[in-house]
């Protein structure tokens, strides 16, 4: 209770600073939360950017292609490589090694590739959700105790069987967990794709608002974009605790 | 020479389903140079009072006076302890951690390390000086933990049940290792057991506390020469009395949990 | 990553090899496009009339995430400690750190390069702020988890809280530490990188996005690869030195 309160606490301090600061220096640059939240209404009532749900919408799409093509790759490549040791001993270093490479270094190569339309967004949020989703893969079949699996083939269990009712319920918890940071991945790369540079989505708007200094507006299309982020984490976990009560 | 006066100490603990009393109305007197033993049941509140004894918790009545002062937080000067857990920082080697209470005293390193190093021999560790914990075994990570007691010199020194994690036949090697030290070093030692073996191998009394809340029940004096002949009749009459003494604890503590 | 058996080495060259060779062979065959996929020679040739374009733009960009990293290591250890040793002000802190760490910071960059110009600052500042949040969320981690009983002991003999700090939980965290900072560097490199792209006018993020434009793939493919190799190499190198620091574990 004293805790809740203590955050209550200092919510209300850190706004009412920001309101003070933003007032005292450039208005203009520092938006206070006064101004943040007529912009925000003229947002949402469509007045500021009249074709706002096209580009919500675009970049929803492009988080759900990207999300769902880097689930599935990444649940192809991780049980490739974690069910077949020599595969997964040879391409897995390979991997880990990729995955020591800032991600955005691949971005300038998919630009040029697919130009700046929604395609080199999907295969950014594609590449960046792929990889937490395949090494989660890994983690989870080596963390499945082997000794499980003797049992079941002393009981005489066939490979799928033992696939089915050993191996992929001993790795949910850390699959799940993998599914949802690829989640988190896919929807940064889309957006880092769209704000380097794109003609439509959430990104173009912000990147719009921000060249014509149009702060306050770039305040407000910042907030609706993470409330969209923030409902897609909630979604994934509600679907997490799912999966977590279907393994106990 | 009454060396450690406890007086009449209680403790308090709050918990989720109310107020604890965990130690209540205890009182001993421990002489300079005993070895003297408190032997319970769980959850008697022996670690409690050990720890007051060492200045970690503050009693909520009664006082602790040592050598005529109250005891007020830890006092590396006076009183040292050893845990269940030897609590060997895995960083430091076991000569670094050998020295660790002389270090946070700000002895000169050259001193310190010599006087480490010195304490190898007693502890049976020569050779294993610039070792890691994770290299020892339990009985020897435990003799490093009791080394490191040894080195800051106190008159007094506390055990919680420093052998508890050890086999049966590491303990009693372990038992007879620490009497050769202590008649050596002539310190007043409180040592806290569950094993009846050892308080009857060990001490030159024991002092039994009942179920919680704690209270002393009563005390033993054991005045036989050392090494004890564990077999002779009057150690085999003590130890049916003091099996009695702590069955009727053990039992309540049992029923009670 | 360890080096494997001699087999495991001689199947991962061979396929590599083979993609290379197949790869070239489209390319010459025509099957892709060469203004998009160039071919490997193409792209190895280039590597010699660009490397002095990309070298610079990468030991500008290294330098730029050279002074954030220092920045988001020292700020993200002290913040780890400071809350992760208060438990009250880490309770409170909780979900506003979560909060912070789960917002995509692009979304701030353009505020950033706002306030900051166009340039090294804002690059700088948005490398620090990316690599700051792992490290201090790694650090309270390990702070929150340093072993009760070590605290004790120490409290036993008398130890005052700078030297509890001091000989207890900095050396206990010590390994987490080095964890934090194999991480923060990458986060640190990819903001700068992403800044660079965004705002920039020097470094190799920079470079790589006017190649990008010019559509001169032969030689963006060569850059893409450098940066490649110096972050594997950076980072082989920390954990060198993760396995050098961590003798006693």
């Amino acid at each position: 209770m004293k805790t809740a309160l203590a955050r209550l606490g200092l919510l209300a301090a850190l706004v009412l600073a920001w309101e003070g600061a933003a007032r005292a220096g450039s208005p203009l640059l520092y938006v206070p939360p006064s101004s943040a939240l007529p912009a925000l209404r003229d947002l949402l009532l469509l007045r500021s950017y009249p074709d706002l749900p096209s580009h919500l919408l675009l970049t929803v799409r492009e988080i759900a292609i990207a999300y769902a093509l880097s689930v599935g790759a990444g649940l192809a490549v991780g049980f490739a490589l974690g069910l077949y040791r020599t595969v997964g001993r040879a391409y897995g270093p390979i991997l880990a090694a990729l995955y020591a490479v800032p991600s955005v270094v691949w971005y300038p190569s998919l630009m040029l590739f697919f130009g700046l339309d929604a395609a080199s967004k999907i295969a950014f949020g594609f590449l960046l959700g792929f990889f937490p989703i395949t090494l989660a893969v890994l983690a989870g079949i080596r963390q499945v105790n082997p000794q499980l699996v003797t049992v079941a083939r002393a009981f005489g269990a066939r490979p799928l069987t033992i696939f089915l009712k050993v191996l992929v319920p001993g790795m949910l918890f850390t699959l799940v967990g993998g599914l949802r940071t690829g989640l988190a991945l896919s929807v940064i790369g889309v957006i880092v794709g769209e704000v380097l540079g794109s003609k439509a989505g959430m990104g173009a708007l912000i990147n719009h608002a921000y060249g014509l200094l149009r702060t306050a507006d770039y305040v407000a299309l910042v907030v609706l974009t993470l409330a969209v982020i923030a409902a897609s984490d909630v979604a994934a976990s509600l679907l997490e605790r799912r999966a977590q009560r279907w393994t106990e | 020479m009454t060396l450690i006066a406890i007086e009449g100490v209680a403790r308090r603990y709050q918990t989720a389903s109310g107020a604890v009393d965990a130690l209540r109305d205890v009182s001993l007197s421990v002489d300079a140079g005993e070895f003297c033993t408190i032997i319970g049941p769980s959850g008697c509140g022996k670690s409690t009072l050990l720890g007051m004894l060492g200045g970690l918790v503050v009693p909520d009545a009664g006082r602790i006076l040592i050598a005529g002062r109250p005891v007020a937080g830890p006092d590396p000067r006076t009183v040292a302890t050893v845990f269940q857990d030897p609590g060997l920082f895995p960083w430091r080697t076991v000569v670094e951690n050998l020295e660790f209470g002389l270090e946070l005293q700000g002895v000169a390193r050259a001193e310190r390390r010599r006087a480490a190093t010195e304490l190898l021999g007693p502890l049976g560790l020569r050779g294993f000086a610039p070792k890691y914990p994770r290299e020892l075994s339990g009985g020897m990570r435990q003799r490093v933990a009791i080394g490191r007691a040894l080195a800051i010199d106190t008159p007094i020194v506390l055990m919680d049940e420093p052998f508890g994690a050890l086999d049966e036949q590491t303990r009693m090697l372990m038992g007879e290792w620490l009497l050769e030290i202590w008649r050596r070093t002539r310190k007043t030692v409180i040592f806290v057991t569950h094993s009846l073996h050892e308080a009857l191998a060990l001490s030159g009394r024991v002092a039994v506390m009942t179920a919680r809340p704690g209270r002393i029940k009563s005390v033993l004096e054991l005045p036989m020469p050392y090494p004890r002949a564990m077999e002779s009749p009057e150690i085999v009459a003590l130890r049916a009395k003091l099996w009695h003494e702590i069955r009727e604890e053990s039992a309540r503590a049992m029923a009670g949990s | 990553m360890k080096a494997g058996t001699p087999r495991i080495v001689l199947i991962q060259v061979v396929s590599l090899g083979l993609a290379l060779v197949t790869w070239e062979g489209l390319a010459r065959a025509g099957w892709v496009d060469p203004l998009f996929v160039p071919a490997p020679s193409a792209v190895a040739r280039s590597f010699g009339s660009m490397a002095g374009l990309a070298l610079g733009g990468l030991a500008d960009t290294l330098g730029k995430t050279a002074v954030a990293y220092v920045l988001a290591v020292v700020l993200g250890v002290a913040a780890g400690v400071a809350i992760g040793s208060a438990r009250a002000l880490n309770d409170v802190l909780h979900p506003f750190v979560v909060a912070l760490y789960g917002i995509p910071k692009i979304l701030v960059l353009p505020w950033i390069v706002l306030l900051l110009g166009y340039g090294t600052a804002p690059a700088v500042a948005y490398g620090a702020l990316h690599g700051f949040f792992p490290v201090m969320v790694i650090v309270i981690g390990a702070v929150r988890d340093v072993d009760r009983t070590l605290i004790t002991v120490a409290r036993a003999f008398g130890a005052r809280p700078w030297q509890l700090y001091l000989k207890v939980v900095l050396p206990a965290i010590v390994p987490s530490v080095i964890a934090a900072m194999r991480l923060g560097l990458v986060f640190c490199l990819l903001g700068v990188l992403v800044v660079e792209m965004f705002a920039g006018i020097r470094g190799m993020g920079y470079v790589m996005s006017s190649l990008a434009n010019a559509f001169r793939a032969p030689e963006l493919f060569a850059a893409t690869g450098l940066v490649s190799i110096a972050s594997i190499a950076i980072v082989l190198a920390l954990d060198a030195l993760n396995e050098r620091l961590s003798r006693w574990r």
